[in-house]
């Protein structure tokens, strides 16, 4: 594969809904996650965590713990003084550091911060000893609220700083006073959008063992970047980065909360280091809904300006993240929300005059991270809102207000006003069959059919594009500068089975599939015959993680980048055998043959025995027989689109939603795999919907968290998620391998806006104003009510 | 802490053994008899990834003590298959339908499918949602758990 878009899938192998590889030690229980596994010695940590939002430790005892019979030892912040704190690695000048202890020492931030960590027999002992750690705070004032902490007088986080705010930064683009001064209308609203957990159903965990005569650290960990955790976890212990293996089992979700190299997964490496022995720790759905990074939580002002005849002329933005106690030791930090936000906002409109303000404050809650979708949403939510709020006022029809103001099909490619270039996509195209699949202009009639009839349904639309295939130029292009590239090994073994190595993790993206079709499709052979190894920094090449969308665009492409240079080699080494020339020469089925003589040709395990003992080489005398390659793929940038609607109706006594509807139309160019395709889909959908109307991780005013379990953290169940309705158009990326852009994020960008916007429009006769999310019943009676 | 000694049959066989009184049935399933398939998703009763079915009624191993399940019959996910050491017609619709995406609630999910399917053979497609209300799946959005439970409704009985 020379350049981009020579291959494109439609092939033996790509494009298939092959059924997924990994399924069946899933379905029967024989997968092993980090829970799962056990080590010989091996000790039990349970971490003691702030029940204070704000507070100076005054002191810790331990004393009755570690009398505890079971509890090994108990050790606090100022035991791990010599590793330093935490800080996100973003490379802006002017982002302020928030340095984080390991284990807090003289000061929490918010309350789950980990003060101690008592290591045990087992857990149960370990958890009484957790319950026995006294630790003895000084309250301090806690600031919950994003924009109370940016006032003067605010209780500082990091007094160094002067400031809770740990980032600002304006842009401009096109002329926006103009662009006012000429409107016909101007809109503005407030949205202030709901804290999420991410919540995979397997929560956090680690387990570590030391190896000390050999210098080396074991660390198997739930984790989506294995390479970055070693890097974390080197680079903490004073060791070097071959010195430390991390090994990553099966995981069970992550949705961008497990991305990055967390406090504990440091401290369990260093107590199986100290204590000599493993040390497992599993986190449970408390610590998970206390500790575990949250996301989404932004109070953006968006104001629009409008001509009389509907266009948008332009929009002023600010986005204020709520980014908790620590700019996190996430990707992005503090940057994950409000920052990605601004930059995104055009989306598939024809926005020409744009200026935005970012804001990223600190307050006494658990830090913000990645979750799927990241800041994305809560920009897309406010800009949703506020178009259906102008369309209420103008009386100007939604769909026609966003098929006006979206980017032509022939304005394809498209570079929208900050940079971002759209290299083709089907904007309209979407809009529009969504539009046909509902059949709209009935789902109007019957509208008002029903409002007479004192019956209130609605429909949001929520057209998107997603930046995606995280490579180093779509990073630059959504203003988070930085390399992102991956590579793949491939080899043929003595059995002429195909084996790649990939620095990806799966976790729950299918990755032994549609990896192993891509690797089928470049060799030319069977699916079966190849087998897909990842999770295992010393086995595999260095890698940058599964998110961002990223891993079918860099994937497919590195394979396929090895899986050509293994397939050239095989066919030189076919010609020696078969005396032909390898010009005419094809892999099929895992034989090598000329073209069109398959019977005369032969299987790759005689070809491999031939290479590896027969002295067999290719004609032009390689000197590296060895049915060994690796290739490497940073790919081109990259932006799917789609378009998702909601119906639904709203009582209006009891404030409760029902779905009638929801159909989506992705278009992510190329698909390797429909079927996984539609169930990322339905699941970022199922999450959008959750985010909609019932998922809050809320505070109270003492920054005293509300929802730490699932009878207050209010995850979708079987009956709040209404039938899906999965559409596709494909059309293909000129700047990816096979044409493949990425997925699985856009249903938890758009989806919230749609939702929203369907209860609003079905509300539309009570002249909603902004609602306060998660639009909860009580939250949609108080939208009836004023 | 103190320990009881029970006995009980799981997934056929019958165990003897000591059991500290408060483990729950699930850290016994798990950790004293290495029965890992069945997960822990909340340990407070609401997501029912450590689903087992306690004398053939899908319970939440999570609530359960282990010494309350003395004299009883306990079936795990590992307890399941086919007659050929291979897979249920659960696990195959599962499988073949896009049900599962992390895995870690599905074991739950099959116990709790086959539990359900046992008493209502032909479920309607709001009774397969009623009654999944007590699993959660994160990953999925349902769309597939729903068909292929659908795909089995009305079958009979493997």
């Amino acid at each position: 594969v020379s350049a981009n878009g020579e291959l494109r899938a439609g092939g033996r192998w790509l494009g298939r809904s092959a059924r997924r590889v990994e399924d069946p030690r899933l379905v029967s229980g024989e997968a092993r996650y980090v829970a799962d596994l056990t080590l010989p010695r091996m000790l039990h940590a349970c971490f003691v965590r702030s029940t204070e939002a704000h507070a100076r430790i005054v002191a810790i005892d331990v004393a009755a713990a570690e009398a505890l019979p079971g509890v090994h030892r108990v050790f606090v912040g100022e035991d791990l003084a010599a590793i330093a704190p935490l800080v996100d690695p973003m490379p802006f000048e002017t982002l302020l550091k928030t340095p984080q202890p390991v284990l807090a020492r003289e000061r929490v931030r918010f309350v789950g911060e980990a003060v101690a960590v008592v290591v045990a027999d087992d857990l149960y002992l370990a958890e009484d000893g957790a319950e026995l750690v006294a630790v003895d705070y000084e309250p301090l004032p806690p600031v919950v609220d994003a924009l109370a902490a940016m006032e003067p007088d605010a209780p500082l986080l990091f007094e160094q700083h002067g400031t809770n705010v740990m980032y600002r930064e304006a842009d401009a683009f096109g002329d926006v006073d103009a662009a006012f001064a000429e409107a016909a209308h101007t809109f503005s609203i407030r949205l202030h959008t709901n804290r999420c957990a991410a919540s995979p159903m397997e929560a956090r965990g680690a387990i570590a063992e030391h190896q000390a005569r050999e210098g080396r650290m074991t660390v198997w960990s739930s984790t989506q970047n294995p390479h970055s955790v070693r890097a974390g976890v080197a680079a903490a212990l004073g060791m070097s980065d071959h010195q430390v293996r991390v090994v990553v089992p099966e995981v069970g979700g992550a949705f961008g909360q497990k991305l990055s190299p967390y406090a504990e997964e440091i401290v369990i490496p260093w107590l199986a280091r100290e204590l000599g022995r493993p040390v497992k720790w599993i986190e449970d759905r408390r610590e998970n809904l206390l500790a575990a990074t949250q996301s989404k939580e932004q109070v953006v002002d968006a104001e629009a300006a409008v001509a009389a005849d509907g266009k948008l002329l332009g929009m002023r933005a600010r986005y204020v993240g709520d980014s908790g106690g620590y700019s996190f030791n996430a990707t992005c930090g503090v940057l994950v929300e409000p920052q990605v936000a601004a930059r995104l906002m055009p989306s598939v409109y024809t926005l020409e005059n744009y200026a935005y303000e970012v804001d990223g404050v600190l307050t006494n809650k658990t830090p913000i991270g990645a979750y799927r979708g990241i800041g994305w949403t809560a920009g897309h939510t406010a800009r949703e809102l506020l178009f259906d709020m102008i369309c209420r006022d103008l009386d100007l029809d939604p769909a026609e207000f966003r098929l006006r103001n979206m980017v032509a099909p022939e304005a394809l490619p498209y570079r929208s006003c900050v940079g971002a270039n759209y290299e083709s996509g089907s904007f309209t195209e979407s809009l529009q069959m969504v539009l046909d699949a509902v059949d709209y202009p009935a789902f109007r009639e019957r509208q008002r059919a029903l409002r007479d009839a004192g019956r209130y349904i609605g429909i949001g639309l929520s057209p998107w594009v997603e930046p995606t295939g995280y490579g180093s130029r779509i990073g630059a292009e959504m203003g988070l500068p930085g390399p992102s590239h991956d590579s793949a090994r491939m080899s043929i073994g003595l059995s002429g089975k195909v084996t790649l190595i990939t620095g990806f993790v799966s976790h729950g993206q299918g990755h032994e599939t549609t990896f192993a079709q891509a690797a089928a499709e470049a060799v030319g052979v069977p699916l079966e015959d190849v087998i897909v190894l990842q999770g295992d920094t010393d086995a595999t090449p260095f890698g940058m993680g599964t998110h961002a969308s990223r891993g079918a665009v860099v994937g497919a492409g590195m394979i396929s980048r090895a899986g050509e240079k293994l397939r050239e080699k095989v066919l030189a080494i076919g010609a020696t055998m078969l005396e032909a020339s390898p010009a005419d020469m094809v892999i099929e089925d895992g034989r090598v043959h000329v073209r069109g003589v398959p019977d005369s040709g032969i299987g790759l395990a005689e070809l491999s025995q031939a290479v590896h003992f027969g002295g067999v080489t290719a004609e032009d005398g390689g000197d590296d027989p060895t049915l060994a390659t690796s290739a490497f793929y940073d790919p081109g940038g990259t932006y799917s689109n789609g378009c998702v609607a909601v119906l639904v109706e709203v009582d209006v006594g009891t404030g409760v939603v029902r779905f009638d509807d929801v159909v989506v139309v992705e278009d992510c160019g190329t698909m390797l795999n429909p079927m996984i395709v539609e169930g990322q889909i339905a699941g970022a959908i199922a999450q959008g919907i959750g985010a909609a109307v019932l998922e809050h991780a809320a505070y109270d005013e003492n920054g005293q968290p509300l929802a730490t379990s699932y009878m207050d953290y209010l995850l979708p169940s079987s009956t709040d998620v209404p039938p899906i309705r999965v559409l596709h158009i494909e059309t293909p990326s000129p700047n990816t391998i096979h044409g493949v852009k990425g997925m699985g994020e856009s249903g938890m960008i758009a989806t919230p806006a749609a939702v929203c916007n369907a209860i609003l429009d079905a509300l539309a006769p009570f002249e909603p104003g902004v609602p306060e999310l998660p639009l909860s019943p009580d939250n949609v009676l108080r939208l009836i009510d004023t | 802490m103190s320990k009881r000694a029970i006995a009980l049959r799981v997934n056929g066989e019958r165990v003897e053994a000591l059991a500290e009184e408060r483990r729950t049935l699930a850290d016994f399933l798990r950790e004293e008899l290495e029965l890992t398939g069945t997960k822990l998703g909340c340990e407070h009763g609401a997501c029912g990834a450590c689903t087992v079915t306690l004398d053939g009624v899908a319970v939440r191993s999570c609530l359960l003590l282990a010494v309350q399940a003395e004299g009883r019959e306990v079936e795990t996910i590992e307890g399941v298959g086919g007659e050929d050491g291979g897979l249920d017609r659960v696990q195959r619709a599962l499988m073949e339908h896009h049900g599962l995406q992390c895995g870690f609630c599905t074991p739950g999910y099959v116990m709790s499918i086959r539990a359900f399917l046992a008493e209502t053979p032909n479920p309607t497609d709001a009774e397969i949602r009623d009654a999944m209300t007590g699993n959660l799946c994160r990953c999925t959005g349902y769309q597939g758990i729903f068909e292929a439970i659908r795909s089995l409704a009305g079958e009979a009985r493997s």
